[in-house]
């Protein structure tokens, strides 16, 4: 999937990793979040290996990460309140109180706090990205990745999760990784930006930089245009090939 | 011909490795049981949620099991002339073997494919691989006490089977046919024994009770992150527990059965 491929990530920022659909953006994330050990080559997370490492090293590395799923993935059983309290239960014994203030906390600073009894069914996908947003957040960790996460959504619901991000990122002085490939959202938002195709960082730098590249996969990319490097045309015979071959068949 | 043996290989590989892969997501779960007796909480929802719910159909089933079973039994033992051995010969029945097969069957249906269905949803939608993200481990949160609520589950549930069973044998044997109800105790009592028809009743089900849970954490946790896979776990889960049940039903009868 990738070859030779080198990130650096610096501390404090938003960094956007874009690409085609298919291009391994998920796997990228995967491979950062210890879910998947690469073949060759290592992941360092403020300067430790995350993997390979054990399995009690990579769950003491998680607890500093978050992950904010396309999905949200709640746990369906559990309410709004619930599933933000969920890891502070699961890693902490704080006294009840303690988490219940903790918890309307993070709701709050994400608008939900009045959602708290809500169940997951009962969100929408954008609220529900919210809740998993502040569930993420509990623990305060170092880094949050987030996977796609203006996918589906509507203007509103997009502008509040674009100004969660960058408002979490400055307030908490965390740094945050937006795996996209929503361009214009990716402008506002990133302070830095990586291009990956085909296994491989194609580009990287300030949004403003990626749009005067001239490369052509950058420009594809960043423009939209559906023929380039990235092909329109799935390989395959010739047409007329095709069409004799099936015909035959 | 070479297709047909073919598609026999592929099919007996993909059995071997399933039962293969069965076999050592057993043995991962050992390490964890005595763990999850510290979170007793975990393991008291699960029983409320697959033995307490099942409760309703269990003792349904029990009763009209044991009002056919009365019914049926009468009309041979009359010709006998031991209407009197009803009592008995219904509770033997039912506390050897339809208690602990029916109940098995019933929980397979109603707990172990929503078991399935249940862990391979939320495989689907991501929550398993969330819960790994905030290191907690999916098999002791998610796995284990369903595992073990399950497993506690089914003894308990085929003994409420077999006593509604009891009571339909009662209802229909005295209130029904006229057998003197001093006799339809008093057989019972004279005539059960507590380790070869109890005792063999409860192995039995505490078999299938870890059989029918642990055949839906595994394929539910397993199951394909679609809704085609989702729905194929459950299907699996309650096909392969009940074939299995049958199975280990036949061969702990077999090992069990008093000398004649």
């Amino acid at each position: 999937m990738f070859d030779g491929l080198s990130l650096d990530i610096p501390r404090g920022t938003v960094t956007a990793v874009m690409g085609p659909s298919g291009t391994g953006k998920t796997t990228l994330l995967n491979l950062i979040t210890g879910q998947l050990n690469p073949q060759d080559g290592v992941v360092l997370f403020d300067g430790r290996v995350v993997c390979p490492c054990s399995r009690r090293r990579l769950y003491e590395v998680r607890r500093k990460m978050g992950v904010l799923f396309q999905s949200g993935a709640l746990l369906s059983n559990l309410s709004a309140f619930e599933n933000v309290a969920f890891p502070l239960r699961e890693h902490t014994h704080l006294p009840e109180e303690l988490i219940r203030q903790i918890v309307l906390m993070k709701l709050h600073s994400v608008g939900l706090r009045g959602a708290w009894r809500h169940m997951p069914s009962q969100l929408s996908g954008g609220m529900a990205r919210r809740v998993a947003l502040a569930r993420a957040l509990v623990m305060d960790p170092e880094l949050i990745i987030y996977d796609e996460p203006f996918v589906g959504l509507d203007p509103i619901s997009m502008g509040v999760i674009v100004r969660l991000i960058r408002q979490t990122n400055d307030a908490l002085g965390i740094t945050s990784i937006v795996v996209t490939h929503d361009v214009a959202e990716m402008e506002k938002l990133a302070d830095l930006s990586y291009l990956i195709s085909n296994g491989k960082v194609v580009a990287h730098g300030t949004p403003q930089e990626l749009q005067r590249d001239s490369s052509d996969a950058v420009r594809q990319f960043m423009q939209g245009l559906a023929d380039g490097p990235v092909p329109f045309h799935f390989p395959g015979p010739q047409y007329a090939e095709q069409l004799q071959e099936m015909a035959h068949a | 011909m070479n297709q047909t043996i073919r598609a026999c290989w592929i099919s007996f590989s993909q059995f071997a490795s399933t039962f293969g892969g069965f076999q050592m997501f057993s043995f991962r779960l050992l390490p964890y049981l005595p763990k999850a007796l510290l979170r007793p909480g975990l393991i008291s929802e699960q029983i409320y949620s697959l033995g307490v719910l099942s409760l309703v159909l269990i003792m349904f089933g029990g009763l009209f099991v044991g009002l056919v079973l009365a019914l049926q039994s009468y009309s041979t033992l009359v010709e006998f002339g031991s209407t009197d051995s009803l009592g008995a010969f219904a509770t033997e029945a039912l506390v050897r073997e339809l208690g602990p097969v029916v109940a098995g069957l019933l929980f397979a249906g109603r707990a172990g494919s929503a078991v399935a269905a249940e862990v391979g949803l939320m495989r689907a939608t991501d929550q398993i691989a969330a819960l790994e993200l905030m290191a907690v481990d999916p098999i002791q949160r998610i796995v284990v006490p369903r595992f073990i609520g399950g497993a506690i589950s089914v003894p308990l549930l085929a003994a409420i089977f077999s006593a509604m069973g009891v009571l339909g044998a009662y209802l229909v044997g005295v209130h029904l046919l006229g057998v003197d109800a001093g006799a339809f105790w008093s057989q019972i009592q004279d005539r059960v024994d507590a380790y070869e028809d109890v005792g063999v009743g409860v192995l039995k089900s505490i078999v299938f009770g870890v059989s029918v849970s642990l055949m839906g954490v595994f394929e539910g946790f397993y199951a394909a992150p679609t809704a085609a896979g989702v729905s194929r776990a459950a299907t699996r889960t309650v096909v392969i527990t009940s074939v299995w049940i049958l199975l280990l039903d036949f061969v702990i009868t077999g090992l069990t059965l008093p000398e004649v």
